[in-house]
Parts: structure tokens; C-alpha cells; sequence
């Protein structure tokens, strides 16, 4: 094949095919070509697209990124054999897939104080928590269709908390956390169609915190919510209010307001897991049964539910303010703290308790990091430096930084699968969209 | 000892009177040099019993009689007999000793045993024969004639007659009696006896067995009944003295037992003797310098024409470097008269002058020590982490120079006054400035309570010290902090006024707290652990300067004990109840229940800025305005156990952390000081003390660098607030 003869003949060749799991339109012929070896990732990538348009009239060149043995090409493919030892004699098989990267930048959507959570879970809206003490539900960049009021306090964490109706839409419940030292519940139907956005108040709120709660999670089948603290300790909510009315003490909170005639239910800890020393900055609640938490008392926990004992404590030496887990069979812990490397724990793995990757581009505090729901090797991250970054576990750079704040970046998280959403002290949530992960 | 013989005195009277002068000049004479003659001192290294033996040979031989054989022994034995004699009592046996080594010496071969058995014809007596050489007489006989001389036989007729004769080797000629003696049988025997130096007469047998003739066995009595003598019991006196005496000797070498090794006197001829090393070696302690160097060819005169060089060569030296060109350049003159005068003498002697004045060549007495060893071996940084390194947070919104700031119990929080008259309360994880407080003045120093269920601010700005609620808590707490922070106006200033005019105690609306009205300006406010009590210090307030208040009782106190000097800061112990005032000299420790000075803290520095006490009570560090900072060991001494001198200008302020073992001070050169001072248990372990870290960052503004420094409650982390209106955050 002499597809790109144009290449000057005097660099070596290297004999490769190009494979790959994208469907038809993206499908290059299979066979081998010799390809100049001094070529990097962005030579590779006009080759696969001229490969491409040959069979393809109406092509639209498209950046790509080549695994060779499950590792990203991040330099000329020569130094690459050589840094991995690879023969070149033999036929190279390149693997190539869509560049995960954002190609559009969404109009930032503006709030009145700094962004301080965002959960994208729900692909219908986004959350967001604002230090302004209100939560606002938006269904795409700069439509905000709720705002959440009724926290006296900054809103620290938010989460959707998935119910029974999260297919249709309606009937949706979210739980916020607040350096009021409350959590509260919000019940919001998300198809309304608005013209401005509407005011709800809380459904549910839940004390018992001594100081400003500082994370949220909602077990996966919604039934239940952890929190950690500064008091140092994690609580358990539950979220509906029927079906376990005798814990629950219906309080008409508000008589002097004389608007609110909704009745709020407050709801109180279900169970509480201590074993924390310092402020709880992170829980996660991936499967029903498991809680991990992250504290400044520079330990990640994995805590029993149903025992209330942490089945696992790893000391990790620093400050950690972001927690989150996912990856390779959802076992991997992925942590940021207050230095600017963001670790990657296996806790499958016995008799360590090293990471088993660090990504240190970063030049600040991270203050988020989040697995991608689909992905074994996509993470996003967030950090005071004003960055956010992409993440691939197969390589050691950045796949992609986006750069849209301008001052310290304080949540970020994945939506919709194809979009990184991020909320910083400039006030401004960004959604970097377009962005394609297997 | 000379004393003429009997046979010669009484023949004395009979020689001439000229003669016998002569003859008494050469006797004075010969005894002048007897006399000159020391007797010769040797170690009597022979044993008695060999002196025995030697002493009974002598016998023997005078026994034989024999003149010949007695002189032969006389040359031998020479020494034994007169080690003999000093020590024998035999004084005649001395002078016959010494008459005859006179006669050895005089030479006169005369045998004497003719005189045993024939009295000799001559009786001169022992005289010279030389005398006689030139008479025609040999001397006189006993009857006083004259004895004529024989006829000289012809030489060649008496050595015929002597070959003939077959008994002539046994013929001797006896100058004394001018007569031929033929010797006999036994005398010849006896002189080859002698010869072998066997005893003379045959039947003698030297080794003859001993008999003891005394019957020891039987004796009833000793022989002498004369009891022991002391002397045999002491030791010699003289010996020992002798014995000293040789003992010196050997020790300073005059008596040497081994026979010096002799050196080879063979030197290198045409070696490199300038070699300045060898002798270097050999411990001269000046160095020589080094010899010049011999002219060669080229230092002549006239050189051979190869070694002038060309006008190229000559051309080619300017371009060189000065120090490459060569030094000489070789020049041709066509006798020696026309070498004129070297053009650089004089500058070279004065260069050698100056060489020798400037650089003495003596040995430097250098001590080759590893400067690593002289280091003290503290532990390496990376083994005692955590530490502040990197800031990585900023807290920005002050207008002016940030002045102190303080950390909420937990953590969470920090408080900062600021010279713009502001207070903020800022989040420590985001950097978010959460509320503000305008007081009217500049704010000097601000603290939190210890209480972490009370989160109640102090600030003094100005003359003021204001009490805030900063509104954390739960609702419990804000109740309790509310009721706490009330003030019934009316009342309070009657109260206090008894007691100190010095604070009224007032409500703040504005700030919703208590403003403490002081009647100096405030620098600072110290909490009490238990959160109750809180000292305040105004400098200016001579002997009201420090007053302790009490929150619950809204009471003013002052302090019952008398400062010396200027207050800077006070400090509450972190568990006793002691309290340490520091004034511009020194510190005082007192005690608060007994009331009484426990110790004065001596820093030795000219003027105390802060201080900090260690969270175990016993260690306090003070800080100093020309940069020192003094650590002391309450228990060791009133003196600092270190003074570390890093800042080159003056330390701010000092902060402990609670609980990892760390230490700082920051200072208006813009850094602080990270320290790891780790305090043991162990009372017999002095507190180890490691340098780790210099954070920069702030920028100096008005002259002034970093106002404050404190340490995060429960992280390794480092607050520091700056002139510059920042707070930075050092993370590990």
C-alpha cells in the first residue's frame, strides 16, 4: 500500500495494521501498510483519516488516539518501540479510537457565588450547589429550571438520589449538604417547562451533623443517603418518608413564614459510622452495601453498611478532599487532596497499599475527581490551579486540559457520558461537551 | 711509687756528683710522668676467685725468681696486679709491682736470674746504660774499680763464630755485666713454658684439687665469735652510688653496650638535592627554597649559534602571553668584558627580598579533618516528615498588612486582623473569606477561643479588645455564647471599677459582642486553655500592663506581680496553671496559684518579639528582634538551650504546632522558618532541633515581611499572614 507516499522516503518504516472497535463509518481497511516510523500520534491520526477518506467521500477528518498493547501512543511511534521494546520487524497491529477530548466549549452557565458541587448523574439535568446557599437544577448550559432554597449556609455537596422516578423524569429527589450542618431533600418534577426558574423548597431535612457537612452520596437504589462531616463522622439518612413514619417527626418548622404553608419533615440519622478523626471530606456509595469516605485524617475507609465496621483503612499520608471509585470492575480508588498528585488505589491488591498510578500534572490542590460511569479508564479531575483535566489510565499525560475558569475549579464531574461539567470560584458552571469515550 | 733500691741507694754516694744530679733530673722526671699516669679505670669485671688465681700466679712466678719471666709476666698481667693492689694491702708487693713496670718501661732487657745465684760484677745500679755508652768503663765493681769494656767484636767475625758454634742461639749477650751468659737446659725449659703460657716450673699444677684444710663439721665454735657486722646486712652505699652512677651513664648514652651501626658514608652526588620533600620528610619544619636552575649553554656569553634565536622567533615572542614568553633570550657578545650589567638585579633581589619577607617558607601545622566529621549528625529532612513545603493556597482580601491571625480549633477556620481595621474569619480548604468585622482601629492581634464548642473571637485593635461571636456552633452553643457575650451596661463599670479602672467592660452592638475598653492601646490577647480566661498586654501600661480577664464573671484582674521592663506578650501554660510574661529583657514564669516568680528566662538578646510555648509546657522558644531565636529547656536551665540565628531581620513571631513536632518563625525578611524540634519524654534526651525549610512568597511591603505565623491545629500545614495583605498557606 502506498497511501501516504507522499512521506519522505528516508526515515525507517514500520510495517502496521490498523484495527479497531468503532462502528463501519470508522472502520479503515484492515490490511498492512508500511508507515514512516518517526511518525507521532498526530501523523497516525492523518493516516487513519486518509485511510479513511479513501473509502469515504464525504469525510470529515477526525482526530484519533492509537493504543499499542493497551497503551497510548504519546510520542513518535520509533520511540515508542523502543521505550517498550517492541520489534519492529513484525507487523504492528495499532489499535485506534475517537481522541477523547471536549470539541465544544458550552456557554458557561453564570451563578450568583462560587460553584461548589455539581452532579451530572441524571443526563436530564445538572445539579449544582453555590455557596450563595441555593441549589439550582439546570437542563442544559445556562437553563436553569429550579433553584433549591432554603440553606442558610454555603452548600458543600450535592447528589441526585435516584428513585423510582428517574425514567420519566418526574418525581425526582436530590439531597444537598450545607455548612449549615443540615442535609436537605428536594422533591422537583424536571419536565415542567418554565420560563423563569422556580423556587422549591425542601421535602425532607435531615439533622443531626455538629458542624458543616461537608459531602453527600445516595446509595444506588436511592432508598438511603451518607454524609460525612467536620464533626468527624458519617451519617445515614434514609430518603422517603413513607414508609418509616415513626422515626420521622413531621415538624411545622415555619409558622412566622407565612408563605411556607408546605410541611417539611425532618428526618434524623439512621445509623452513624465513626472512625474518622478529622473532618469526613468525601463518601461515595457505589454498591448498596459499601461506603468509602475520605478524611483529612489522611485515611480512605470502606465502611460495612450493615455492620457499621470499616472493612478496609488505607493511610495515604495527605489531606484528601475528593474520593471517588470506578474504574476496572468500579474497585479502583481515585483520590485528590492537598497536594496536586491525583493517586489511583487497587485495594484488590494484597499486602500494599502504594497507588498504583499518580498523575501529577496538576499544580494545586485537587479538589474533584470522578471515574467516567462507562469507562474502565476515564477520569476527570478538577484542581485549584483553575484546570480541569481528562484522564486516561493507559497513559501518564493529560488527555485533554480544559482551561475555561479562571480561578480555582472546585467540582467537576462527567454528564451525559460525553460531557465534563465544572463549577469554580468564578462563579460559573462550564460544560466542555462533545467529548467521546468508548 | 718509685722508690730506689737498696743496692742502688748505698751505691749512690760513690757516683760523681754530676752524674748523680743527672741521674736525680731523670728520676724526677721518670716520676713526674709515673704521676702523670692515672691509674687505668676498668670494670673489675673478674671474680674473686680469678683474682685469687691471678694473685698466686704472680707468687709462683716470684717463687721461680725468674727476672725474665717475671717482666714477660709483668707485660701481661699488667692490669690484674694493679687492680690487685688497690685493693691488696701488701704495700711492698706494690712497690715491687712498680719498679718493675719501671724497668719494662725503661727497656733493659737484664735477666735476673744470674743475680740470684752470682752477684753481677757491675753494681751501677739501675741506671740508663746510655750513660756509659761513650765511657771506657761499664761501671765499677763491688770494690769500686772501674770495669773496663770488652773489645767489640768484629760483626762478621761474631757471626761466623756463632755459625760455628753450635751453641750460640742459646748465648746471650748481657749488656749490664758487658758479659756473654750461655743459658742452660732448665732455663731454656722454663722460658718455652712461659712462651706457651703454661706456669714455669713443670711439677706446678695450676688446677691442683682444693683441700680444704679447715674442719668445718666438728667445729663446736665459729671461727670468730665476733657477731655478724652490720655492713653485711645494708646494702653497699658506694655500690649503689656506682650503680647510679653507670645507670646515668648508659641512659644518656656514654655507655653503650652495642657498637654504633656504622653509616655508609656514601652520598648521591649528582641527585636532585632540592628536592624539598625528603627533607620535609625528615621533620625540618622550614622548607627550602627551591634551587634555581643551572645555566645552560644558552646563559653563556657567547652561545653556539643555535641557540640565538632568529628575529622571527624574537618577533613571535611579543605576540605571546607574558607569562608564555621565555624569560631569557640568548645573546651573543664577542668577549665577556662586553656582557654589560644585568638590567634586572635590582628588581629581582627586591622581589627576592619581598619573597622571603612575604612567603617564610615554614611548615603549616594543618590538621587533616574531614569538614563532614566537624558536622552534627542530624537526621536527614526526608525522614522527618510531614512539613509545610508549598503553598498552595492563598487568602486574599485584606487592604492592608495582615497582623495576626488564629486557627479555629478544628481546623476549619481561620481568623486574620488586618491594619485596615478589618477582621476576617476565611474558610482554610477553599480560601473563601466567610464574614467580615470592621473595627474602627487597626487590629493588633486576634485570637480563638481554645474551646471548640465556644467559637468566640478576640481582637484588640486599638485601646479596644473585642469579644465576637462568629456564629458558628450549633443552636445550643449560639445560645450559650450569646448569654456568655452579654454585658448588663449599667453594672459592670461599678464592678470592675473597685478593683481596676483600667477595663470597662461594654456591649458592642455593631459586632454584636463585648468591647473592653482599655486605657492603653492593646497589643495583644491570650486565651487560658479552658477558654474562660484571656490575658490582655498593653505595653504602655507601667504596672496595669497585664490584665487577665474573665469571660463568665466579666471580671478584670490584674496581674499581682511586678514586671521589670517593657511587656511584649504573654502566654498561658498549655496545662498548668503557670503564666509566662516576656518582657523586652527577659521572660518571667509565674505561678498563678501560688503567686509567685518561678523562673526568669535569660534570652540574652537585645529585644523580645514573641513567644511560644511548647504543647508539653517544659520548652518555650522566644524570638527576637535581630533575628535570634532562642529555644529553652525549662527544665535544663534559665539560659537557651540553642539560639538559632537564620533571620537576617527580625522574627516576628514563633508558633509550636500542637501535635507533630514542629516549630516556626517568621520574620520581616519575608520568610519563615520551618524547624522540626522534637521534644523526648526521656529527661536525660535534650530536644533535637533540624532546620527543614525556608518558605518564601511574600513580598515585603512598607519594610515590613511576614506579621504572623501559626500552624494548623491538626495538619502539618503553615498559616502566614503577610504585610503584603496575603495569607499563605504551606501544605506538606
Amino acid at each position: 500500500m502506498d497511501v501516504d507516499g507522499d512521506v519522505e522516503e528516508s526515515s525507517r518504516r514500520v510495517q502496521v495494521r490498523f484495527i479497531t472497535k468503532l462502528q463501519p463509518p470508522f472502520k479503515a481497511p484492515s490490511t498492512s501498510i508500511a508507515i514512516p516510523s518517526n511518525l507521532t500520534r498526530m501523523g497516525l491520526s492523518a493516516v487513519v483519516n486518509n485511510l479513511l477518506a479513501a473509502g469515504n467521500a464525504d469525510w470529515n477528518p477526525e482526530p484519533f488516539d492509537f493504543l499499542i498493547d493497551g497503551e497510548l501512543v504519546r510520542m513518535s511511534l520509533e520511540e515508542f518501540l523502543l521505550a517498550k521494546g517492541i520489534s519492529a520487524e513484525k507487523i504492528l497491529e495499532i489499535e485506534y479510537i475517537k481522541a477523547v477530548a471536549p470539541r465544544k466549549e458550552e456557554e458557561p452557565s453564570l451563578h450568583d457565588d462560587w460553584v461548589s458541587a455539581v452532579d451530572g448523574s441524571n443526563p436530564r439535568f445538572i445539579l449544582t450547589g453555590s455557596y450563595d446557599g441555593l441549589g439550582r437544577i439546570w437542563k442544559a448550559a445556562g437553563l436553569c429550571t429550579h433553584i433549591l432554597e432554603g440553606h442558610s449556609a454555603a452548600v458543600t455537596s450535592v447528589s441526585v438520589v435516584k428513585s423510582k422516578g428517574v425514567e420519566s423524569g418526574t418525581d425526582l429527589v436530590v439531597a444537598t449538604a450545607s455548612k449549615d450542618r443540615t442535609l436537605r431533600l428536594w422533591k422537583f418534577d424536571v419536565e415542567e417547562s418554565l420560563d423563569h426558574p422556580m423556587k422549591i423548597r425542601a421535602s425532607k431535612i435531615l439533622r443531626g451533623h455538629n458542624a458543616s457537612v461537608q459531602s453527600v452520596a445516595a446509595q444506588p437504589s436511592g432508598d438511603m443517603v451518607c454524609s460525612g462531616s467536620w464533626d468527624c463522622r458519617i451519617n445515614l439518612w434514609q430518603t422517603n418518608e413513607s414508609d418509616a413514619g415513626d422515626k420521622l417527626v413531621p415538624i411545622k418548622k415555619r409558622k412566622m413564614d407565612g408563605e411556607d404553608e408546605e410541611t417539611q419533615s425532618e428526618g434524623e440519622a439512621v445509623s452513624t459510622l465513626v472512625g474518622h478523626t478529622q473532618c469526613v471530606s468525601s463518601v461515595v456509595w457505589p454498591q448498596h452495601e459499601t461506603i468509602y469516605s475520605a478524611s483529612w485524617d489522611h485515611s480512605i475507609r470502606r465502611w460495612d453498611v450493615e455492620t457499621g465496621k470499616d472493612s478496609l483503612n488505607m493511610f495515604c499520608g495527605k489531606v484528601i478532599n475528593c474520593l471517588d471509585v470506578g474504574g476496572e470492575s468500579s474497585a479502583l480508588i481515585a483520590a485528590g487532596g492537598s497536594d496536586p498528585i491525583l493517586r489511583i488505589w487497587d485495594p484488590r491488591k494484597p499486602g500494599t497499599l502504594a497507588p498504583i498510578f499518580q498523575f501529577s500534572s496538576h499544580t494545586s490542590w485537587i479538589s474533584a475527581c470522578k471515574w467516567h460511569k462507562k469507562s474502565w479508564f476515564h477520569l476527570v479531575s478538577a484542581s485549584y490551579d483553575g484546570k480541569v483535566m481528562l484522564w486516561d489510565l493507559r497513559t501518564a499525560w493529560p488527555l485533554a486540559v480544559i482551561d475555561s475558569h479562571k480561578d480555582k475549579v472546585l467540582c467537576a464531574d462527567w454528564w451525559k457520558g460525553d460531557s465534563v461539567i465544572s463549577g469554580g470560584v468564578d462563579s460559573k458552571l462550564c460544560i466542555s461537551s462533545d467529548i467521546y469515550v468508548q | 711509687m718509685k722508690v730506689p733500691k737498696e743496692g742502688s741507694r748505698s751505691v749512690d754516694s760513690q757516683i760523681p756528683q754530676s752524674e748523680k744530679e743527672t741521674n736525680q733530673k731523670k728520676k724526677e722526671e721518670t716520676l713526674n710522668t709515673k704521676e702523670g699516669e692515672e691509674p687505668q679505670v676498668e670494670l673489675p669485671t673478674d671474680s674473686e676467685s680469678g683474682d685469687e688465681i691471678f694473685s698466686e700466679d704472680d707468687d709462683a712466678l716470684r717463687e721461680s725468681g725468674s727476672g725474665e719471666s717475671e717482666s714477660l709476666g709483668d707485660e701481661d698481667i699488667v692490669t690484674t696486679s694493679d687492680g690487685e693492689g688497690l685493693s691488696d694491702d701488701d704495700g711492698n708487693h706494690v712497690q715491687e709491682n712498680g719498679s718493675e713496670s719501671d724497668e719494662a718501661h725503661e727497656g733493659v732487657e737484664e735477666s735476673d736470674s744470674s743475680e740470684d745465684e752470682v752477684t753481677p760484677r757491675n753494681t751501677i745500679g739501675d741506671v740508663p746504660l746510655e750513660w756509659y755508652k761513650d765511657e771506657e768503663h761499664i761501671g765499677y765493681d763491688i770494690t769500686g774499680k772501674k770495669i773496663k769494656k770488652k773489645e767489640r767484636q768484629d760483626k762478621l767475625d761474631s757471626f761466623l763464630a756463632s755459625a760455628d758454634d753450635s751453641k750460640s742461639w742459646r748465648k746471650i749477650y748481657d749488656e749490664y755485666n758487658d758479659e756473654e751468659v750461655e743459658l742452660t737446659k732448665h732455663e731454656m725449659k722454663l722460658i718455652r713454658r712461659l712462651l706457651k703460657g703454661k706456669a714455669p716450673h713443670a711439677d706446678f699444677d695450676p688446677h691442683a684439687p682444693y683441700v680444704d684444710w679447715f674442719a668445718w663439721d666438728d667445729a663446736k665454735h665459729p671461727l670468730s665469735n665476733a657477731p655478724e657486722p652490720k655492713r653485711r646486712f645494708i646494702p653497699s652505699k658506694w655500690e649503689s652510688k656506682k650503680v647510679v652512677e653507670y645507670v646515668r651513664a648508659i641512659r644518656k648514652g656514654l655507655i653503650k653496650f652495642d657498637k654504633p651501626k656504622e653509616e655508609p658514608q656514601i652520598y648521591l652526588l649528582w641527585g636532585d638535592d632540592s628536592s624539598s620533600t625528603e627533607k620535609a620528610g625528615h621533620g625540618l619544619a622550614y622548607i627550602p627554597a627551591p634551587k634555581p636552575k643551572l645555566p645552560g649553554h644558552e646563559e653563556s656569553y657567547s652561545p653556539s649559534l643555535e641557540y640565538i634565536p632568529a628575529q622571527e622567533e624574537i618577533n613571535s615572542y611579543q605576540l605571546m602571553f607574558e607569562e608564555d614568553r621565555p624569560k631569557f633570550i640568548p645573546k651573543r657578545f664577542m668577549s665577556l668584558r662586553s656582557v654589560p650589567a644585568y638590567e634586572k638585579a635590582v628588581n629581582e633581589s627586591f622581589d627576592r627580598c619581598l619573597d622571603l619577607y612575604l612567603c617564610p617558607r615554614a611548615r603549616k601545622k594543618r590538621i587533616n579533618i574531614d569538614p563532614e566529621s566537624l558536622k552534627p549528625k542530624l537526621p536527614s529532612r526526608k525522614d522527618l516528615k510531614p512539613y509545610p513545603t508549598t503553598c498552595y493556597i492563598e487568602y486574599r482580601g485584606h487592604k492592608g498588612a495582615v497582623m495576626s491571625i488564629s486557627t479555629e480549633a478544628s481546623g476549619q477556620w481561620i481568623a486574620s486582623g488586618s491594619s485596615d481595621g478589618t477582621v476576617r474569619i476565611w474558610e482554610v480548604e477553599t480560601g473563601r473569606c466567610l464574614r467580615v468585622w470592621e473595627v474602627s482601629e487597626a487590629v493588633q492581634h486576634v485570637a480563638w477561643n481554645p474551646l471548640p464548642e465556644l467559637p468566640i473571637l478576640a481582637v484588640s485593635a486599638g485601646q479596644d479588645v473585642f469579644l465576637l461571636n462568629t456564629g458558628f456552633g450549633n443552636e445550643e452553643e449560639q445560645e450559650k455564647i450569646k448569654e456568655l457575650l452579654h454585658v448588663e451596661t449599667p453594672t459592670m463599670p461599678e464592678d470592675s471599677g473597685n478593683s481596676t479602672s483600667a477595663v470597662t467592660w461594654a456591649q458592642d452592638d455593631k459586632n454584636k459582642g463585648i468591647r473592653l475598653k482599655h486605657f492603653k492601646s492593646v497589643s495583644s490577647v491570650e486565651w487560658h486553655r479552658k477558654g474562660d480566661y484571656f490575658s490582655t498586654v498593653m505595653p504602655s501600661g507601667e504596672s496595669r500592663a497585664i490584665l487577665i480577664h474573665q469571660l463568665s464573671k466579666k471580671l478584670t484582674q490584674r496581674t499581682p506581680f511586678k514586671l521589670h521592663g517593657l511587656p511584649v506578650s504573654s502566654a498561658f501554660h498549655p496545662t498548668r496553671s503557670i503564666f509566662f510574661a516576656s518582657t523586652k529583657k527577659n521572660v518571667r514564669v509565674y505561678d498563678l496559684l501560688k503567686q509567685k516568680l518561678v523562673k526568669k528566662l535569660e534570652p540574652g538578646v537585645r529585644e523580645i518579639s514573641s513567644i511560644a510555648i511548647h504543647p508539653g509546657g517544659d520548652n518555650v522558644i522566644v524570638g527576637s528582634r535581630e533575628g535570634k531565636l532562642c529555644w529553652f529547656d525549662m527544665d535544663l536551665s534559665s539560659q537557651p538551650y540553642r539560639i538559632l540565628k537564620c533571620h537576617p531581620k527580625d522574627i516576628t513571631n514563633v508558633a509550636f504546632h500542637r501535635s507533630y513536632p514542629l516549630f516556626a518563625s517568621c520574620s520581616d525578611d519575608c520568610t519563615a522558618y520551618v524547624f522540626h524540634g522534637m521534644v523526648y519524654s526521656d529527661l536525660n534526651q535534650n530536644p533535637l532541633i533540624v532546620p527543614l525549610e525556608i518558605l518564601r512568597g511574600h513580598t515585603s511591603a512598607n519594610g515590613r515581611g511576614v506579621m504572623d505565623c501559626k500552624f494548623h491545629p491538626r495538619q502539618p500545614w503553615l498559616f502566614t499572614a503577610g504585610a503584603d495583605s496575603i495569607i499563605k498557606l504551606y501544605c506538606h
